[in-house]
């Protein structure tokens, strides 16, 4: 008999002690998902995602030349808006390798970063230097008026170069 | 000289000048155990050390040079928090303020920098000290880790404090070294096994944003001035602590 | 245990004075070096230009030297976490309880030869970050004006899949292992767990610059080359 009560004794401070350490453990786990939960905010104030970069002739490209590198958005939005014979895209201004901003030298047609020395063709492929891989893009499209219109929430890596609204058909 | 005397006499002899200084400086062996043992400062100290630990060539004062580095940085710091507004629109112009217009504070600045430099240093000296004198053997195994747990919040206090000049060199040696942890494996948007998107991996939660910005700023300030000094401040309790409990500064079997 | 050390010194006054000033010394110090040299202020930041180069804050700068070698989740994350771990692993992995309280190589020559090899790695690195890295984060000698801007190397290239992987299947392998052969009273004394802990944190410690030396003398860019990510 002394045992069985005993039994039940151990069993009822066992269960007292799972409760107890167990609900002290999930306040614990809850409290710091919400801590954490706490540093990402809901609303942003950074730019706004979307801009609008101006009609088509305003990118337009000399009879002998490939490409034309414009710089007009680089220094409020980081991109340079590439214009190709096809096409048009916005290369992002920020290397691969660190973030830091390149510059573009255009008698070389040659990005070069400042921080690494890694350096990119004008449609961003990477020449040299620890960049890993190309200058990434961002989503383009013409809207219903004719306006081109950046998205930076948006973003291509290389392989997806080919998607639609990594460029935009001209 | 005698009248003088007697005016410090009578002060020293006073009731009120002896219930805050209850022990003179007789130089006495009883007396000059009270002297540390009845000082909550001085306390810090066993009232007798080894003739050993004494030498300045076997301790360099190292630990101790951080720890009134850590004290320098904090008065300074303190002062510093009158002028300076973590707000991107203002951090910089205070910056300016403080060096031109504030009387002293360039100079208060300069040594919070220079201050800064000279803890990091020594830290690493110190460490080093510890190494070459087998100082992290039993039983200070655990002492060795609380001391490397201060070097890491040691170098995190000056990682945040670099940012918040706000000039080029700030922003740039921040947007490198935030950069990083872009490529933290499994957290990082970037890393190797990248599981989340740039709005939810670590360095969001680092910088308050995707870019450093205004929200950046603040986290960095909060992290420099209030969570890294206290967290610094109870691992040195606890690393002082077990000096003392490990049987005080290591000497030769 | 330590026994009763016979000569002991009174804290008060002796210590404490030593300790003032040591104290007072520093902040005239610090006060004549405030004085002197103005802590940096550069132009506000602005996004949109980098400085060239820029750099880590001094105690970082050998970190940010090893990018050149390594992917950032290497030279970031990796490698500075391994090296927090390790530290924090000395005492545990130290069997020798000799040498307590004293500057002594001779009974501690593993140990001291190792820590002293990582300490000045990472001194050199800052050095060579700090003082010697330009324009370009490329190679300038501080007689050398920054106005000539050099580009970065181009002919890089990586080990094959199958040579990358076997080469360091071979070197960990064989770090494992010749020791163990060779010093079996140091295996001994370690235990096998402690050993492999030890062995590895020493051949992780001299990967770093073996992989500089490859890039240096080679070229070579990554050791090993996977869809995930490269060493």
């Amino acid at each position: 008999m002394t045992t069985n009560i005993d039994n039940t004794n151990t069993s009822r401070r066992n269960f007292l002690r799972i409760l107890g350490w167990g609900s002290f453990f999930t306040t614990l786990g809850v409290s710091s998902v919400g801590f954490i939960r706490f540093l990402y905010p809901n609303v942003l104030f950074e730019k706004p995602s979307t801009f609008t970069v101006g009609s088509l002739d305003e990118f337009k490209l000399d009879k002998t030349a490939n490409y034309q590198v414009y710089e007009n958005w680089k220094a409020e939005h980081s991109v340079w808006i590439v214009r190709e014979k096809n096409r048009i895209y916005a290369v992002q201004a920020k290397c691969t390798h660190l973030g830091c901003t390149p510059n573009y030298f255009a008698e070389e047609g040659i990005f070069k970063c400042p921080c690494h020395g890694s350096r990119f063709r004008f449609n961003g492929e990477n020449l040299a230097g620890p960049a890993p891989r190309p200058l990434d893009r961002l989503a383009i499209y013409i809207g219903n008026d004719g306006q081109i219109i950046v998205d930076k929430s948006r973003g291509y890596t290389f392989k997806e170069f080919n998607k639609k609204g990594a460029y935009a058909e001209v | 000289m005698k009248p003088n005397k007697n005016i410090w006499q009578s002060i020293r002899y006073s009731r009120l000048y002896k219930s805050i200084f209850r022990h003179g400086y007789d130089d006495t062996a009883q007396n000059r155990i009270l002297q540390v043992r009845s000082n909550i400062f001085l306390h810090i100290h066993p009232p007798k050390i080894p003739q050993h630990a004494m030498k300045i060539r076997f301790t360099w004062c190292l630990g101790g040079i951080t720890f009134f580095m850590f004290l320098v940085e904090t008065i300074t710091g303190i002062l510093l928090m009158f002028y300076y507004r973590p707000v991107p629109e203002y951090a910089y112009m205070d910056m300016k303020y403080l060096e031109f217009d504030v009387p002293f504070g360039i100079i208060l600045r300069n040594i919070h920098r220079w201050a800064a430099h000279l803890m990091v240093v020594t830290i690493m000296l110190h460490m080093l000290r510890v190494f070459l004198t087998g100082s992290y053997k039993p039983p200070r195994e655990f002492n060795w880790v609380v001391g490397v747990c201060l070097l890491v919040i040691t170098l995190l206090l000056s990682f945040t404090g670099y940012l918040l000049p706000w000039d080029q060199l700030a922003y740039w040696a921040i947007t490198v070294g935030t950069n990083m942890i872009r490529s933290v494996p499994f957290m990082g948007h970037e890393g190797p096994f990248a599981l989340l998107n740039k709005y939810h991996d670590v360095r969001f939660a680092v910088l308050g944003g995707t870019e450093i910005g205004a929200n950046g700023l603040l986290r960095f300030y909060v992290l420099h001035i209030v969570l890294l000094p206290a967290a610094a401040i109870i691992f040195m309790a606890v690393h002082f602590w077990r000096i003392r409990k490990d049987g005080g500064i290591s000497r030769p079997l | 245990m330590e026994r009763e050390h016979p000569e002991k010194k009174y804290v008060f006054p002796d210590l404490v004075f030593m300790e003032f000033m040591t104290a007072v010394a520093l902040t005239v110090i610090l006060l004549a070096w405030a004085l002197l040299v103005n802590a940096p202020l550069l132009e506000m930041a602005n996004p949109g230009i980098s400085e060239n180069p820029s750099k880590a804050p001094w105690y970082f700068v050998g970190l940010q030297e090893l990018l050149v070698y390594f992917d950032p989740w290497m030279a970031g994350v990796m490698i500075p976490a391994v090296i927090i771990m390790c530290l924090m692993l000395i005492p545990y992995l130290d069997r020798n309880t000799q040498g307590v309280g004293r500057y002594t190589f001779s009974i501690r020559r593993f140990a001291v030869i190792n820590y002293l090899f990582g300490f000045s790695m990472w001194i050199a690195l800052i050095l060579i970050g700090y003082f010697l890295r330009g324009p370009n984060w490329q190679l300038y000698w501080p007689w050398e004006s920054w106005e000539t801007i050099r580009q970065a190397e181009e002919n890089t290239w990586n080990l094959p899949p199958l040579i990358g992987i076997s080469g360091l299947a071979i070197y960990f392998c064989a770090g494992m292992i010749i020791p163990k052969l060779v010093r079996i009273k140091f295996y001994e004394r370690h235990g096998f767990k402690r050993y492999v802990l030890v062995m590895l944190s020493i051949l992780l410690m001299y990967f770093v610059p073996i992989k500089i030396f490859l890039r240096l003398a080679f070229d070579i860019r990554y050791v090993l080359v996977t869809p995930w990510f490269n060493v």
